[in-house]
C-alpha cells in the first residue's frame, strides 16, 4: 500500500483529508506540525507528502528546505494543499519538490486523490 | 522561491478574508464529506456538530470584525464586573468545542476576586478569542484554563488565557510582541495568523482604557488583559 504523509494542523480538515486518502486505499498517518513530518519522514517513509502551508510553528517551507538538504528525502513528491493556492507559480516550486499545487478552498476529493496519483 | 512573502499589502480587510478562509474551507470539505451516503450515523452526527462549531468560530471573527469597525462611533458602558463570572460565562460558552477538539477548558483562581471596571461585551469577546486561539495552540487532552489575578497597588486586574503547548519560539515571540499593538501584519510574519485576533482585542483593550499583553512559559503562553479595578468598595 503506497504511503502517504499528510502534514495539516487542523484538526477536524486532516481528518476529513485523511478519510478521502485512506478511503482510495492509500496508507495515510498525519502530521500536525513540521517537527512531527520531519520524525514520521524517518519513520513512516512516506512515498508521497501532502502539505498544508500554513502550519503552526515552522511553515511547510521550513520543512521543504529540510527534506530538500538530503538526497533521499529530496527526491519524496510533494503535493501543497493550501488556502493560498493563488500565491505560488507551480513551476517555481518545483526544485523544491513540490509536484502538484491544490487549492483547498476549492478542492473537491477526487483533486487530492488525482494529484497524489499524478505524482506517484 | 516564491514562498508568498511580501506579495501584498495586509490591510485588516485582507487579513480578514484570509482568517474566514480557513472555516469556510473546513465546512466546505465537511460539507462533501458529509454528502458521502457510505458514512455511519455517527460520523454524520460529528460532522454536522464540527460544521456547526466551526461557523460559530466563524461567524464570532465577523461580529468582532463589525464591533471593531464601530468602536469609535459607538458608546460603551463600563460598569463593574465580576471577573469570575464573566469567566465562567465564557467557560461554558466555549466548553461544547474544546469538547469537540478533545480538550478542556476551566477557569482557575479566586472564587471572590476584585472587580474590575469594562464593558461586558467587549470582555467576552477578547476572552472568546484568546480562547479561541488557546484552542489551536494547546495539546490534544490539555486544559486551557481562564485565570484572574489582582494587583492592588496598581489598581489592576488581569484576566488570562492560559494554554499549556509547544513553547513559542524566541522568533515567534519577537513577531507575536509586535502583533500585540500593531496592525495585522503579512500573512508570513506567523504563519498561520494575520495577528486580526490579536488587534482586535487590543482595540477592545483600548475602548475600555486596559491593554492586552502575553507571557511566555515553558510549555506554553498566556494571553492576558489588564484592567483598572473596580473602587466601589474604598466608597464603602
Amino acid at each position: 500500500m503506497t504511503r502517504v504523509l499528510l502534514v495539516e494542523d487542523d484538526t477536524w480538515l486532516a481528518e476529513v483529508e485523511m478519510s478521502i486518502i485512506s478511503d482510495a486505499g492509500y496508507e495515510v498517518l498525519i502530521a500536525p506540525h513540521a517537527p512531527a513530518a520531519i520524525e514520521l519522514v524517518d519513520s513512516f517513509e512516506p512515498e508521497v507528502i501532502v502539505l498544508d502551508v500554513l502550519l503552526a510553528g515552522s511553515t511547510a517551507f521550513a520543512l521543504l528546505n529540510e527534506l530538500q538538504s538530503y538526497s533521499d528525502t529530496g527526491l519524496i513528491p510533494v503535493v501543497l494543499c493550501t488556502n493560498i493556492a493563488d500565491q505560488f507559480d507551480a513551476k517555481k516550486l518545483k526544485e523544491y519538490g513540490v509536484m502538484r499545487v491544490v487549492d483547498k478552498t476549492t478542492m473537491y476529493p477526487e483533486d487530492l486523490i488525482a494529484a497524489i496519483a499524478g505524482v506517484l | 522561491m516564491n514562498s508568498g512573502e511580501g506579495i501584498f499589502e495586509v490591510t485588516p480587510l485582507v487579513a480578514a478574508a484570509h482568517e474566514l478562509k480557513a472555516p469556510l474551507a473546513l465546512m466546505r470539505q465537511l460539507a462533501l464529506r458529509l454528502g458521502d451516503e457510505t458514512i455511519s450515523t455517527a460520523e454524520r452526527q460529528r460532522l454536522l456538530q464540527q460544521t456547526v462549531l466551526t461557523s460559530e468560530r466563524a461567524l464570532r471573527l465577523t461580529s468582532d470584525l463589525t464591533k471593531a469597525a464601530r468602536l469609535d462611533s459607538a458608546l460603551f458602558q463600563l460598569e463593574p464586573i465580576n471577573p469570575d463570572q464573566l469567566c465562567r460565562d465564557v467557560v461554558g460558552e466555549l466548553q461544547p468545542l474544546f469538547k469537540a477538539y478533545g480538550r478542556s477548558v476551566a477557569v482557575k483562581g479566586r472564587r471572590h476576586p476584585l472587580l474590575l471596571v469594562a464593558n461586558r461585551d467587549l470582555l467576552r469577546r477578547i476572552l472568546l478569542g484568546f480562547s479561541d486561539n488557546a484552542l489551536y495552540y494547546s495539546q490534544p487532552g490539555t486544559a486551557v484554563h481562564l485565570q484572574i489575578q489582582a494587583f492592588k497597588k496598581s489598581g489592576v486586574v488581569r484576566v488570562g488565557v492560559r494554554d499549556f503547548g509547544p513553547a513559542l519560539s524566541s522568533d515567534m515571540w519577537r513577531t507575536l510582541q509586535n502583533k500585540l499593538n500593531s496592525a495585522p501584519q503579512a500573512i508570513h510574519a506567523r504563519p498561520e495568523s494575520s495577528g486580526l485576533g490579536l488587534f482586535i482585542a487590543s482595540q477592545f483593550a483600548d475602548a475600555m482604557n486596559g491593554r492586552i499583553g502575553a507571557v511566555r512559559h515553558k510549555d506554553g503562553a498566556t494571553f492576558y488583559v489588564e484592567l483598572q479595578a473596580s473602587r466601589q468598595l474604598s466608597f464603602l
